[in-house]
């Protein structure tokens, strides 16, 4: 489990860029947990790992990238809040 | 998605007790148990061990080698991010506040709706931008058509034609919802810098002296100066790589690409015609023979 990490740690453990994870943060792709320290979690380096998977393997460009995450995001608040309001 | 030869540094080529060796080697520099204070080496040792289920056996190598398991990857990465939101992940409920989920649902299966009213137009601006701004970012102001500023953050490595949307900044003339403002993008060329791609052309000028023998030059980029090692016997042409120095995009950063030029001096000096003129003699040296 991964708890914080700084963004040359986060580039190591995803064998992503420096300037490629710093880019999907200013883009405001990626919302470090700690914004002072950009420190990132777990939550942060899978959504760079999809952001970057999205770019190069299914060839999304940049402008859709936002519209395909806020989707995703989207569909797994809804899905969390369908389990908690109706799935008990 | 990752190439499991290169993350377990065995050719394409090599043999399964090869790719098992490497495996091993990898596989006990990184595991979690000998380095518990590292915290990369977790996600390291899952990397190596995934690498190695995809080409550890014949059939998983065969599969792999006809692009199975690209889709298999995908659906892992798109099922790793899912799991993080699943407790309280902050990327899903960021949208808790936008709309309530009992009026989300109530609304959902009892059939409510609303009648839509007509949206506001959308207004379109254009935006200049220099090179150097569009390769770094840079956060701007621009005034809009309502007298209102706004602040727009530039990501680094935006194009020319990208089209930026900024939700309810359009026109709110009409009591329906308020039109979208949208940026476009227009990235003005730079006098000797040449995009081509990710990777960025500029050209050098170096004197007959440094061609000959090499030298270090402090070259120009946009991410400001680097000292450039030239090599003995460079052209008029030839092409150094500065690795980094390009345009950033989602899956690398380009390079700074020097084409050399090799620049006589305007006056001949006699002593140098001299010694050119005796060294010509000796050695047979002809460009045009070479291939």
């Amino acid at each position: 489990m991964i708890s914080s990490l700084k963004i040359v740690e986060a580039a190591e453990n995803s064998g992503i860029d420096q300037n490629i994870i710093l880019k999907f943060i200013l883009n405001e792709w990626v919302v470090p947990l700690n914004k002072k320290e950009l420190t990132l979690d777990e939550e942060d380096i899978e959504r760079i790992k999809l952001i970057r998977e999205l770019g190069e393997e299914f060839g999304v460009n940049d402008e859709a990238i936002p519209i395909i995450l806020h989707l995703i995001d989207q569909l797994n608040h809804l899905h969390l809040s369908f389990k908690n309001n109706y799935c008990h | 998605m990752k190439n499991p030869y290169k993350i377990l540094g065995v050719k394409e080529t090599a043999s399964l007790d090869e790719i098992k060796k490497a495996y091993r080697t990898l596989a006990k520099k990184h595991h979690p148990d000998l380095n518990p204070s590292n915290k990369t080496n977790e996600a390291k040792f899952k990397e190596i061990s995934h690498a190695y289920d995809q080409i550890g056996t014949n059939e998983a190598r065969t599969k792999f080698d006809q692009g199975e398991p690209g889709e298999e990857n995908s659906k892992q990465q798109w099922s790793s991010f899912y799991n993080t939101q699943q407790n309280a992940g902050r990327y899903a409920n960021s949208y808790a506040d936008q709309f309530g989920d009992d009026e989300f649902f109530e609304n959902l299966f009892h059939g409510a709706h609303q009648k839509r009213r007509a949206q506001n137009q959308d207004i379109n601006y254009l935006m200049d931008l220099t090179l150097e701004e569009a390769v770094l970012g840079v956060e701007k102001v621009i005034t809009l058509a309502n007298g209102k500023n706004l602040k727009v953050k530039i990501p680094p490595g935006i194009t020319s034609g990208t089209k930026l949307r900024f939700a309810g900044h359009g026109l709110t003339e009409n009591s329906g919802p308020p039109g979208n403002a949208y940026i476009m993008i227009n990235v003005l060329p730079k006098a000797g810098y040449i995009v081509q791609g990710h990777d960025i052309e500029t050209e050098l000028p170096i004197s007959f002296m440094e061609a000959l023998l090499g030298a270090e030059i402090e070259v120009p980029t946009l991410y400001g100066s680097v000292n450039l090692q030239i090599p003995p016997n460079v052209s008029t042409g030839s092409k150094l790589r500065i690795k980094g120095k390009g345009i950033i995009t989602n899956t690398d950063v380009g390079s700074q690409i020097v084409k050399i030029k090799v620049v006589l001096p305007k006056k001949s000096d006699p002593e140098l015609l001299k010694a050119i003129k005796s060294w010509n003699g000796k050695y047979d040296y002809n460009p045009r023979g070479e291939k």
